[in-house]
C-alpha cells in the first residue's frame, strides 16, 4: 500500500530522469500522473486566471486546478479568492456557471448559501443545523497571489513566495504586458479548449521546442508568409533565435534576433498601426518603445501550466496520463485602437486551437508520439545541444533554437520538485542512507 | 415558401457540398464559395461574429484560401492521410433572403475515421446554417456557419472541412 501523503515515494525519478535522456513512463504511468497532481498541481503554484477576466466585486470563473474543480472569485474587498468548487455539506457543484457575476452561490442540492469568501451565511431548516457556521465554509487554496494581474494559487500552506517561483521569469511576464502602452493585457475574449490525447507534458515542451517547426509546419510554411520565415525557418546557421532555460522550469524560444524591423513580429510593416508604434514609443521612451517595436512578445513557458504564447495566452490542463487540455485566449492589450486587437484576434484564431494552421499538427504529431510510448516504453533522448550552450550574466541557460536547452530546464525542474525537498536535500538523503 | 424546384436545388447543394468535404475535394469544395464568404465555428452557443470573443475558425474568404492552400501542399499532417468521413444532412428548411438568395438551416451528424492518429471514431452533430446564391445558374454558398453542439468543449483536432 502507498502512503497517500506521499503518492511519488515508490517511483524513482532519479532512475527515469537522467541529463539527457527521459523516460517514456513519465508520459503514461498512471502513477507518475497522480502523483504530478499531487507535487506540481497540489503544492506548487498554478495559474488561474488573470484580473482582467473578473474586474468587479462577485465576477466569478471556473476553472480546474490539476483536476480539481475550483473558481476564483473577486470579493466585495476586491481581493481574488480560489475556492474548491464542492459544497461543504454533500459535495455538489456550488458555480455552475463558467463565468459571472453573483452576490452569493447558493447550493442548488439543499440550498446551503456561501458568500463570495467562500464563508457559509445560510442554512435553510436551520433547527436541525447543529453545526458551527464557521466551520463549515467552501474550501479555498491556502495560497492567492498574483503577478502584473496574472493571478496564481497554491493548496499548498507553506509553499515558497510566488516571487520565489517565479524568479527571474518575472521579466518574461513584464515583456509580455508591456506590449501594451498602458501596461495592461486583458483577457475578455474567451477561451477554445483543445483536447489533445496526450500527455499534458508534452504541451510545456513542444511550445518551446525549436526543432520542429521545419517538419512539423511546412504546409504552414508553403501556404503563409509569416514572420516565422525568418524567426525559425532558416538553415542551422542563419537561425539566430534562440532556446532558453529561466530556472524553475521556465522556458522561452526567443525569436527577438531574428527580427530586423519593428513589427516583423506581428507579420505587418510599421506604418500598419501608427498610433501603436507612437503610443508606445510615448510611453516607454524612444529606446526602449523601439526595443518593444523590434523584439516582440515574449514566447515562453511558466511553470506548469502557463504559456505566454506572444499574442495569446495559455492553460495547460492535464486530465488523464494521456489526456491534456490546451486553452487559448487571446491576449487583448489596453491602450491600443481596436483595430490592433482585431488583429490579435485574427492571428490567434489562426495559430492556436482545433481548427488552426500551426495547433492542429502539432497536435496530431503528440498524439502519434503518445502512441508509440505505449507499452514498456523506452527512453526520449534530451541531449541536443548540451554542449554548446552558455549560461548568461543573468544565470540564464542560452542555446540554439533547434536546441533542447528550453526541455532540458523543464525537466531538471520537474525531478526536483517530484523527488520532493526530502530527497533533493542532501542532509536528507544522507539520513536515509 | 420555396418551390419544390428551389428546394431540389438547395438540398442538391448541400449534398454536393457535404461529399466534397467528405471527401477531402479541397479545391472543388473551395469553388463552392463566393468571394464575400464566410466560414465560421463559433466557440459559445449564441456568439456574435463581431464581439471580440473568440471562436474556433472564423474564416473570411482569404482565409479559406489560405486553409485550403494548406490542405493542398500534401503535407499538413493532421490531415495526412486524410480522415474518412461521412455527414448525415437532416431537417432541412429553407428562406428565402431576396430573389435568388437563400438562408438554409440544417442538421448534420458528422462521423470521422481518424485514421491518421488514433483511429478513433469521432461524432460532430452541429447545428448548420448556410446562406447559398444562385449565380450564372449555378448555386454557391456565401456563409456557412457550423454551430457545433460541443463548441464550449473539450474540441479534438479538427483540420478538415467542416
Ligand atoms: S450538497 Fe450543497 S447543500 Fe447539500
Ligand atoms: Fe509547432
Amino acid at each position: 500500500m502507498l502512503d497517500n501523503s506521499r503518492p511519488s515515494e515508490g517511483i524513482r525519478f532519479e532512475e527515469l530522469i537522467l541529463d539527457d535522456r527521459v523516460h517514456s513512463t513519465l508520459y503514461t504511468d498512471s502513477e507518475v500522473f497522480e502523483a504530478e497532481m499531487d507535487s506540481i498541481f497540489r503544492n506548487g503554484w498554478v495559474f488561474i486566471c488573470h484580473d482582467s477576466e473578473i474586474p468587479k466585486a462577485g465576477d466569478f470563473v471556473r476553472r480546474n486546478v490539476g483536476r480539481d474543480p475550483v473558481f476564483a472569485v473577486r470579493g466585495r474587498d476586491g481581493e481574488i479568492s480560489v475556492i474548491v468548487n464542492r459544497c461543504a455539506h454533500r459535495g455538489n457543484i456550488i458555480c455552475q456557471e463558467e463565468r459571472g457575476n453573483a452576490k452569493a452561490f447558493v447550493c442548488q442540492y439543499h440550498g446551503w448559501a456561501y458568500d463570495t469568501k467562500g464563508g457559509l451565511v445560510d442554512v435553510p431548516y436551520p433547527a436541525g443545523f447543529k453545526g458551527d457556521f464557521s466551520c463549515h465554509g467552501l474550501e479555498r487554496l491556502a495560497k492567492v497571489d498574483s503577478y502584473q494581474g496574472f493571478v496564481f494559487a497554491s493548496f499548498n500552506p507553506t509553499v515558497p513566495s510566488l516571487g520565489d517561483h517565479l524568479g527571474r521569469a518575472t521579466e518574461l511576464i513584464d515583456r509580455a504586458v508591456e506590449m501594451s502602452p498602458v501596461g495592461r493585457i486583458n483577457l475578455s475574449g474567451g477561451w477554445v479548449r483543445h483536447q489533445l490525447n496526450c500527455n499534458w507534458k508534452m504541451l510545456p515542451e513542444n511550445d518551446t521546442d525549436g526543432y520542429h517547426v521545419n517538419f512539423v509546419h511546412p504546409s504552414f510554411a508553403q501556404a503563409i508568409r509569416s514572420n516565422y520565415d525568418e524567426a525559425v525557418l532558416q538553415d542551422e546557421e542563419s537561425l539566430k533565435s534562440e532556446a532558453k532555460d529561466w530556472g524553475n522550469g521556465h522556458t522561452e524560444l526567443n525569436f527577438s534576433p531574428s527580427y530586423s524591423r519593428p513589427l516583423e513580429w506581428f507579420g505587418c510593416a510599421e506604418d500598419r498601426y501608427p498610433s501603436y508604434s507612437k503610443a508606445l514609443r510615448e510611453a516607454y521612451g524612444q529606446e526602449k518603445g523601439d526595443k518593444i517595436l523590434l523584439d516582440g512578445p515574449p514566447h515562453a513557458v511558466i511553470f506548469p501550466n502557463l504559456f505566454l504564447g506572444e499574442m495569446n495566452i495559455v492553460r495547460f490542463e492535464p486530465v488523464a496520463p494521456g489526456v491534456c487540455l490546451h486553452i487559448h485566449t487571446p491576449m487583448y492589450l489596453e491602450g491600443v485602437d481596436d483595430d490592433v486587437n482585431q488583429r490579435i484576434l485574427r492571428q490567434s484564431e489562426g495559430a492556436l486551437g482545433p481548427t488552426a494552421f500551426l495547433l492542429a499538427d502539432d497536435s496530431v504529431i503528440a498524439e502519434r508520439t503518445q502512441l508509440a510510448l505505449a507499452g514498456k516504453g523506452g527512453w526520449l533522448d534530451l541531449s541536443r545541444g548540451a554542449e554548446r550552450e552558455v549560461t548568461d550574466d543573468n544565470g540564464v541557460v542560452v542555446g540554439h533554437l533547434t536546441d533542447e536547452t528550453s526541455n532540458r530546464g523543464f525537466w531538471r525542474h520537474y525531478k526536483q520538485v517530484m523527488q520532493g525537498p526530502d530527497q533533493s536535500s542532501p542532509t536528507a538523503a544522507a539520513a536515509a542512507a | 415558401m420555396v418551390t419544390i424546384e428551389e428546394r431540389l436545388r438547395v438540398e442538391e447543394f448541400l449534398f454536393k457540398e457535404a461529399r466534397l468535404a467528405d471527401e477531402s475535394r479541397y479545391s472543388e469544395w473551395e469553388a463552392l464559395a463566393e468571394d464575400d464568404m464566410h466560414y465560421w465555428v463559433p466557440a459559445e452557443a449564441g456568439q456574435d461574429p463581431d464581439d471580440g470573443r473568440i471562436s474556433i475558425l472564423n474564416d473570411n474568404r482569404t482565409r479559406l484560401a489560405t486553409r485550403i492552400r494548406q490542405l493542398n501542399t500534401g503535407v499538413r499532417h493532421a490531415q495526412v492521410p486524410p480522415s474518412r468521413m461521412c455527414r448525415i444532412i437532416s431537417n432541412v428548411e429553407i428562406e428565402t433572403i431576396a430573389d435568388g438568395e437563400y438562408f438554409v438551416r440544417s442538421n448534420v451528424v458528422l462521423y470521422e475515421y481518424r485514421i491518421q492518429a488514433d483511429k478513433k471514431m469521432e461524432v460532430w452533430p452541429a447545428r448548420v446554417e448556410h446562406k447559398l446564391r444562385m449565380r450564372d445558374g449555378e448555386m454557391k454558398m456565401f456563409s456557412k456557419h457550423i454551430h457545433l453542439l460541443n463548441s464550449e468543449g473539450p474540441v479534438r483536432g479538427l483540420s478538415f472541412i467542416i
